[in-house]
């Protein structure tokens, strides 16, 4: 098999190293979060980053590997808000189970929906996406067990600070990777990726395409579950407008674009440019959408790998590569 | 009597869902793309007309003079400059292009206007004529009149003049089209303009019917969307017969249920019908 030249000259940094190397970061960041060397300000950037990674990879995993772009993913970070919501303060029990009523609730839901979903391809499945989380949030608020539009409060007590959140979302931004590295290197990462550029000729090679999907639909569907619920946690109310908002999809179409969709570094880029844009725009009120929209729409045209994916090629260097042969001989 | 008064009101609802409807369908079935900023283009239109209206102190309906042709002229360019440059990168980013376009254009509908309710006042706007026993609102008459005399009036030009021609032949098939000399790219950009031209019509209808809000988009995006769905893309009597069935089941729905029975109807045909109702 010949090989492009770009990638012939390249070397490459396997998944499992890079992996290994995302994780020992983590785990100094984690050292130093418990350890109290962080600042809370430090740590409540961090917290986003984290978090932001992870709905990035969990967006990734559908618009950039399984061809599925989803407009609709707002619908599980509401689902997840609630569950917490309801669990903490309408039955009073641990915030864990809540968290994990909000992952079940996710998967269970993601199941239901994709036997509607998977039907549909393209364009039909982005706005059949984006249509299901509408129609969630004007059930949520016509919904008398979730207080209508009045919105929930979560009672935890105490209530987790900055300083237990942080660890739970850094662990969970390394799960996220974790997952969604061993995910792509796996036979389904190559199904995915196959299904994705050609998906009749996969279909034709033996490749289960319902089940890839579906296994790709879920692992997204539980990731951005758990990774809104700790926004959520953090925020302590949740209202049918800002759980189901469309702007958590928006932020993840730009995180994956700008970062390089299809490549497992490029939303952790794309989430730190996300986060510290975003602080600095603050103080413009009004205008975040306008340059987040105008930036996304200039990398798509002049940038589309994004700016990891333009690096890789540029630099001879691939960071976490499913090449199975890195090395050419 | 009351099953007549509301298949009466359906039906005249329908006509406005026909037109969002219109603008969606040209530009999924010509130019292939979904063009997620279409309700924010109807926005505009709404308020291009409610200000015009309120400046001038005109009726809303000949504001039209003036919103039309802007409307086209903004469809045209966008095309031309960005929309054809993101076809080639392929659906997907094409896709996101668009989504992009929509939140732009919402948050500076935000940034000019605030978030305030507006509305299109007329002075007939409360009136009712009473036909064969039945009380219709004058004002959806009108409405109902305006929007179905746009969508006859646009399958009249694609079915009777040259330019019309040339968009049916590209929507048939690009590259025969291209062989024969018609520039492709020259027709997706009229086929935009035309389509943000009747969003110009359809938000001048929404700010008359109701009340809008910079983020009011989504929702007649959804509508239009649901509209080309159950009426398939290519269809005018479709696209008409798509937005009465509509109208019915937001009128039979009421305020409360309308939309959520309307989104839930929409997943029904698509789970049976993958590519709509009507669909290729």
């Amino acid at each position: 098999m010949k090989k492009s030249a770009a990638s012939k000259d390249a070397w490459a940094l396997g998944a499992l190293p890079s992996l290994g190397i995302v994780l020992g970061i983590g785990a100094c960041l984690l050292a130093l979060g418990l350890g109290g060397a962080l600042p809370a300000n430090g740590m409540r950037y961090l917290f986003q980053i984290f978090l932001y990674i992870t709905l990035g990879e969990a967006w990734n995993l559908l618009g950039g590997y399984a061809g599925l772009t989803s407009l609709g993913q707002q619908l599980f970070i509401g689902l997840s808000g609630y569950a917490i919501a309801v669990v903490t303060g309408t039955y009073r029990l641990p915030l864990w189970l809540g968290v994990l009523a909000g992952a079940l609730l996710c998967a269970l839901g993601a199941y239901l929906l994709s036997f509607v979903l998977f039907r549909m391809h393209g364009m039909y499945f982005a706005v059949a996406t984006w249509v299901a989380a509408e129609a969630m949030s004007m059930f949520f608020f016509s919904w008398k067990y979730v207080n209508q539009g009045g919105g929930m409060t979560m009672r935890i007590s105490p209530y987790p600070t900055i300083h237990q959140l942080y660890p739970l979302a850094l662990i969970l931004c390394c799960l996220a990777l974790t997952c969604v590295t061993l995910l792509l290197r796996s036979r389904l990462g190559l199904s995915l990726m196959a299904m994705r550029d050609d998906p009749e000729a996969a279909a034709a090679a033996g490749v289960n395409l319902r089940k890839s999907r579906l296994i790709a639909y879920l692992a997204s569907a539980v990731l951005t579950a758990l990774a809104g619920g700790l926004f959520f946690v953090n925020q302590g109310t949740i209202y049918p407008d800002s759980g189901f908002q469309i702007t958590w999809t928006v932020s993840m179409v730009f995180i994956v674009i700008i970062g390089g969709s299809g490549t497992v570094g490029g939303p952790v880029v794309g989430a730190v440019v996300y986060v510290l844009l975003r602080e600095y725009l603050a103080a413009y009120p009004g205008w975040s959408n306008i340059i987040l929209g105008a930036v996304t729409i200039l990398v798509i045209l002049f940038l589309p790998a994004g700016i990891v994916g333009t690096m890789q090629t540029r630099m001879k260097f691939e960071l976490f590569s499913q090449r199975r042969h890195p090395k050419p001989e | 009597m009351e099953i007549v008064q509301l298949v009466v009101n359906g039906v005249l609802l329908g006509g406005m869902y026909a037109l969002l409807g219109v603008g969606m369908a040209m530009i999924f079935g010509i130019v292939g793309l979904t063009n997620l900023a279409h309700g924010e283009f109807v926005i505009v239109g709404a308020y291009a007309s409610t200000l015009l209206a309120q400046g001038m102190g005109v009726d809303p309906i000949l504001t039209l003079c003036v919103t039309v042709p802007m409307m086209f002229l903004i469809g045209a360019g966008l095309q031309y400059a960005l929309f054809n440059r993101a076809m080639r990168r392929g659906a997907e980013p094409a896709l996101l292009v668009t989504f992009g376009v929509s939140i732009i254009l919402q948050d500076a509908l935000l940034l000019l206007f605030s978030a305030d309710a507006r509305h299109a006042e007329t002075a007939y706007g409360l009136a009712t004529v009473r036909i064969a026993g039945i009380d219709v609102s004058a004002l959806n008459l009108v409405l109902f009149g305006i929007s179905v005399c746009s969508v006859l009036l646009l399958s009249l030009f694609l079915s009777g003049t040259y330019a019309g021609r040339a968009i049916r032949a590209v929507s048939d098939d690009g590259r025969a089209a291209s062989l024969s000399g018609v520039n492709v790219r020259r027709i997706y950009a009229l086929a935009m303009g035309i389509a943000l031209a009747t969003a110009a019509v359809a938000g001048l209808c929404v700010g008359m019917k109701w009340t809008f809000y910079p983020s009011s988009g989504g929702r007649y995006l959804l509508i239009a969307f649901i509209v080309v769905v159950i009426g398939g893309m290519g269809s005018i009597p479709g696209t008409l017969l798509a937005g009465m069935v509509f109208g019915l089941a937001q009128v039979i729905g009421g305020a409360n249920y309308g939309l959520l029975i309307s989104y839930l109807l929409l997943l029904i045909v698509l789970t049976f019908r993958p590519k709509g109702l009507l669909g290729k």
